[in-house]
């Protein structure tokens, strides 16, 4: 392995005031804070219930626990950095722009409460006037036009339409987190508030799950390295994917349903987020496998120097692909561990051998192969690439093909 | 192959058991092999097997032990040489792991100098070596030096992250250790299924075991106090919650509740709640006989027992009970409706010379909001519960009086048709009702009588083609479930956790910390001026560090000395 210097991205002033230095340090450590004194408030505030808990947070026990862990952390964080100069990256300004992220979330998907039809006006049969059809429309219509933005620049590689293509695919991101917010928070709205449960119960949610996380991988690779070529494989995957949650849509797979008592557990809640952010940096190596392919095609044909300059070398590929599985590999294992401990409690055993399990071994397996290969030599970087794309293959048989075509315990998801 | 070659091959085994290729080899075999389970179905019948596959496939799977090919031996083997492939990679680089941690060189001869990526070569003025190194190591505090003087120059060596590769050992022995659990948990524990009917008491556990059933008999028994179903608003079930209460020696020693996701734990066994079904519920059939008569008679079984009737030799055999039947009876792609239909037993009826059947049987009419549309059941001809077909039976069954007003109107019409008496159908159909009105109801009608009457002659045609000498309706039942529980114990799942433990770790340690080593070399250049070198390199992820070093470079150059002429080394 060769290293490479990709040039800087030019990341904007702004941006960099607001997550550098000394206040880019305490906000971290203020969020740092909120969240263990949100968690203390549900380990030690009184009588803990997983639908009333959101409600505890936003009132004055909210306030009095959250807010005594902020102080806490912002007094943490100013005692430990009196010495080291702020000024420089560290941990919390890489920490700091993922947290700001989760309150933008936050504060749109409670902008979005506000425009929620009366409750006498939602209807467990007919949901079609919820304000997260609309938010979700917006995802769709947003990562559709990035996605033809980085394609098209990829012709016409000016940078402003490479501008418009990251700005709708970060607009993108934002509405549909935000939609999955909302959409836990109108699951109970219906029924006396019976059925509330975490927008990750189905395909349907998952996908627009997944799409948001290959966008937000693919768009921290492009803030911190150039790689605008790249993008438009990686939205090309999201396209498809946008284009499936259409397809479900029509389908009736839509709707907010109830959980089946197998589902009705925390750690859904911790494990299938974390199988998506597997997933999604599957996906993102995936494209750039695809990446080297086809920049591999063009060196050879020899033509195409304009097309060449906005594509990273094949080296830079490589190594982007690399990075993504170094985020999904260990996030997949722990899910997959995460898996084992919750089926340890749902179902008796950690491990059945079911199909869904199997699956995931088998995409651990494989993924594993891919890093022996490349730490062994003599392999090339086109072996690596088709790899990747192939590995991404057996991903999404796992993901959706054993949903489909396969039976077993894993009820979530059935299609039909 | 020849017993010479035998040996050799062994030796070459053991030679490459640690190497690379064959590790990926494995991965992808036992890639390739897990996957064959999930699409040859695993554990069901021998006999499903026998009729999938025909007489010769199925000997040739059987034996290959495909149909328990996680519990094969070849599948077991596969694992086993991966733990000894593991160990063994384990052993040929652990030591030299260890000793490259530990070595740690200062120098860096000339040849390397010029092969690395990043470096920046600068000259201070106004300033002392030993200045400039006090200046780097303050200026530079989370790294761990070593520093050391030779041909004249002063070098300093940094490391960080200088444990990454612990991240390998801990990866790869995690490895082991859940192979390891796991082998503990299929030879040491046992996982097997009971049911339990409400107020019984069960203390064998069954379980599939090659391709037959074992059992096991537990240290105690279980007895079901309750068993409950919880249902959301459309019918989806929202929790199954068993009371259970455990028995050992003779004693009650625990009561409690379980549900899905809720286990109870008791003397290393955990029972959890896995399924429930009729635990042969008391049903009483009401028979309705065809032959005319209008008479009725009553069959009282229980679900799972066959019923036979002595005169017509008609037996029933009472399969499934269910109190709830909720349906979408909503127009497909419309919103949906869901209604509950009632209660209705399941039963296959056989007699001779009828084809057998299976029914499902309701209790209650179909009510369509207000409009009454007469009892129904769902007929199978093929006795699979795919091919149900509603049957709707006209008359509303669970009214007697339209029984006897059915019966009086067929009589009537018998009567009528036999005199000839030259009524038109229409008329004698008309008449036939009236007549059959008064005879049930006298002159007190009542207030349905419209609807009533519609039912009945619809049910004229249905009800008399029916092939059955009698139609079998529920009338009532008492509700029993048996509880389906399954029961672990696995003394290898903790060994299991702290693997997974240690490979999540060890692969965080990996994949996030990076052994960088940074070399400066200082050399004092006239009176008050040094020349210094600085070089980097990163195990891994050398897009970062070629960041990070520049920001070495530039927080050196501004920190060091205070005049400052830069010779930067163009890359
Ligand atoms: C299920 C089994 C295995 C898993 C999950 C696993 C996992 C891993 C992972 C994640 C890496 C890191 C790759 C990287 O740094 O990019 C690695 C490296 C490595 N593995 Fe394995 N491995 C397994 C089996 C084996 C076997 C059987 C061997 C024996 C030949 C082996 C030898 C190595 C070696 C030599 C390295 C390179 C270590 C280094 O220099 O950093 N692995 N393994």
């Amino acid at each position: 392995m060769t290293s490479i210097t990709m040039d800087q991205p030019q990341q904007s002033r702004l941006f960099a005031a607001i997550h550098q230095g000394k206040i880019a340090v305490l906000r971290c450590w203020a969020y740092l804070g909120f969240i263990g004194g949100a968690s203390a408030l549900a380990m030690f505030g009184s009588n803990y219930s997983e639908s009333g808990y959101i409600f505890q947070l936003l009132s004055m026990s909210g306030v009095v626990w959250g807010g005594a862990g902020m102080l806490v952390g912002i007094g943490v964080g100013a005692v430990l950095t009196r010495s080291d100069d702020t000024d420089s990256p560290n941990w919390q300004s890489k920490l700091v722009p993922w947290l700001d992220g989760v309150v933008v979330l936050l504060l749109l998907m409670g902008l979005w409460t506000l425009f929620e039809p009366a409750a006498s006006q939602i209807s467990y049969t007919d949901q079609s006037n919820l304000v997260s059809v609309r938010t979700i429309m917006a995802m769709k219509v947003l990562f559709l036009f990035s996605a033809a933005c980085y394609i098209a620049q990829l012709f016409a590689p000016e940078s402003f339409i490479g501008k418009v293509a990251s700005w709708c695919a970060w607009g993108g991101v934002y509405a549909g987190g935000s939609s999955l917010l909302l959409r836990w928070y109108e699951s109970y709205q219906f029924l006396g508030g019976e059925i509330g449960h975490a927008p990750v119960s189905n395909l349907y949610e998952v996908f627009i799950l997944l799409c948001c996380v290959i966008s937000i991988i693919y768009l921290s690779f492009e803030r911190r390295y150039r790689t605008t070529g790249l993008g438009a494989f990686v939205m090309f995957l999201v396209a498809a994917a946008v284009l499936f949650i259409i397809w479900l849509g029509s389908y009736g797979e839509a709707d907010i349903k109830p959980l089946v008592p197998a589902l009705q557990s925390y750690w859904m809640k911790i494990h299938v987020p974390m199988n998506f952010v597997g997933y999604g940096s599957f996906a993102v190596a995936c494209a750039a496998g695809m990446a080297w392919l086809v920049r591999a095609r063009l060196e050879r044909s020899g033509k195409n120097a304009k097309l060449l300059a906005i594509f990273p070398s094949l080296d830079q590929l490589d190594q982007l692909s690399y990075r993504a599985v170094s985020i999904g590999f260990p996030a997949f294992t722990l899910a997959t561990i995460l898996g084992a401990v919750w089926a340890s409690q749902a179902w008796g055993g950690y491990w059945s051998w079911d199909p869904k399990e199997t699956w995931a071994l088998i995409v651990l397996l494989v993924y594993g192969a891919w890093l022996h290969v490349r730490v062994s030599h003599g392999w090339s970087g086109r072996v690596l690439a088709w790899w990747s794309v192939t590995a991404f293959v057996v991903t999404l048989f796992c993901f959706v093909g054993v949903n489909m075509y396969l039976s077993g315990l894993h009820s979530y998801g059935h299609l039909g | 192959m020849t017993q010479k070659n035998l040996p050799s091959l062994i030796k070459i085994l053991l030679a490459r058991l640690g190497t690379m290729p064959l590790a990926i080899l494995l991965l992808i075999v036992l890639a390739l092999a897990s996957s064959i389970g999930t699409v040859l179905l695993q554990n069901q019948g021998q006999t499903d097997y026998l009729q999938q596959f025909g007489p010769l496939w199925y000997w040739v799977l059987r034996a290959l032990g495909m149909f328990d090919m996680y519990h094969s031996w070849w599948f077991i083997a596969l694992l086993g040489f991966l733990m000894a492939s593991v160990g063994a990679c384990l052993w040929r680089n652990v030591p030299r792991m260890l000793g490259e941690m530990r070595a740690r060189k200062i120098t860096l001869p000339d040849r390397i100098w010029k092969r690395m990526e990043n470096q920046q070569q600068w000259e201070v003025k106004g300033t002392s070596v030993d200045q400039v190194v006090a200046q780097v190591r303050t200026l530079l505090p989370g790294w761990d030096w070593l520093q050391d003087e030779r041909d004249g120059a002063t070098w300093l060596r940094g490391d960080r992250g200088r444990y990454h590769k612990w991240g390998y050992i801990l990866v790869h022995s995690a490895i082991l250790v859940i192979l390891i659990g796991g082998w503990l948990s299929v030879h040491y524990g046992f996982r097997g299924n009971m049911s339990v009917p409400e107020k019984g008491q069960e203390k064998e556990i069954s379980f599939v075991q090659g391709s037959g059933v074992g059992h096991l008999t537990m240290p105690f028994s279980v007895r079901c106090n309750k068993f409950h179903i919880e249902f959301f608003p459309n019918g989806m079930p929202k929790e199954f919650r068993s009371n259970l209460t455990i028995i050992d020696h003779g004693k009650e020693v625990m009561t409690k509740d379980i549900i899905v996701n809720g286990p109870l734990y008791y003397k290393g066994v955990r029972i959890f709640q896995a399924s429930f079904g009729d635990g042969g519920s008391d049903i009483n059939l009401k028979l309705y006989h065809l032959d005319g008569s209008g008479t009725t008679s009553m069959a009282h079984t229980a679900v799972y027992d066959t019923w036979k009737d002595p005169t017509t030799g008609v037996s029933l055999e009472i399969t499934d009970f269910k109190p709830y039947n909720v349906e979408n009876m909503g127009d497909p792609g419309k919103a949906k409706k869901f209604q509950d239909l009632g209660p209705a037993v399941e039963f296959v009826l056989r007699g001779k010379g009828l084809k057998s059947v299976k029914i499902k049987s309701f209790m209650n009419p179909f009510v369509l909001g207000d409009d009454d549309r007469g009892s129904f059941m769902m007929v199978s001809l093929t006795g699979d519960a795919k091919d149900y077909q509603a049957v709707p039976l006209g008359l509303d069954f669970s009214n007697p009086k339209e029984w006897k007003l059915f019966n009086a109107f067929v009589g009537r019409l018998a009567q009528r048709t036999s005199k000839k008496s030259g009524e038109s159908g229409r008329e004698a159909n008309i008449n036939a009702f009236k007549q059959a009105v008064v005879d049930v109801f006298g002159d007190k009608r009542p207030a349905n009588l419209p609807q009533m009457g519609t039912r009945v002659v619809q049910s004229v045609k249905t009800l008399m083609q029916m092939p059955w000498p009698f139609l079998p309706v529920l009338e009532n039942y008492d509700q029993v479930y048996y509880t389906g529980l399954q029961l672990t114990q696995d003394p290898g799942i903790n060994v299991v956790w702290v693997g997974s433990g240690l490979l999540v770790f060890g692969l965080c340690i990996m994949f996030y910390m990076s052994h960088r080593k940074i070399w400066l070399r200082v050399i004092k250049t006239g009176e008050t001026g040094v020349n210094l070198h600085l070089a980097g390199r990163s195990n891994r992820n050398p897009l970062a560090f070629t960041e990070e070093f520049h920001q070495l470079f530039n927080k050196l150059q501004q920190g060091c000395g205070i005049d400052t002429k830069s010779t930067k080394e163009s890359l």
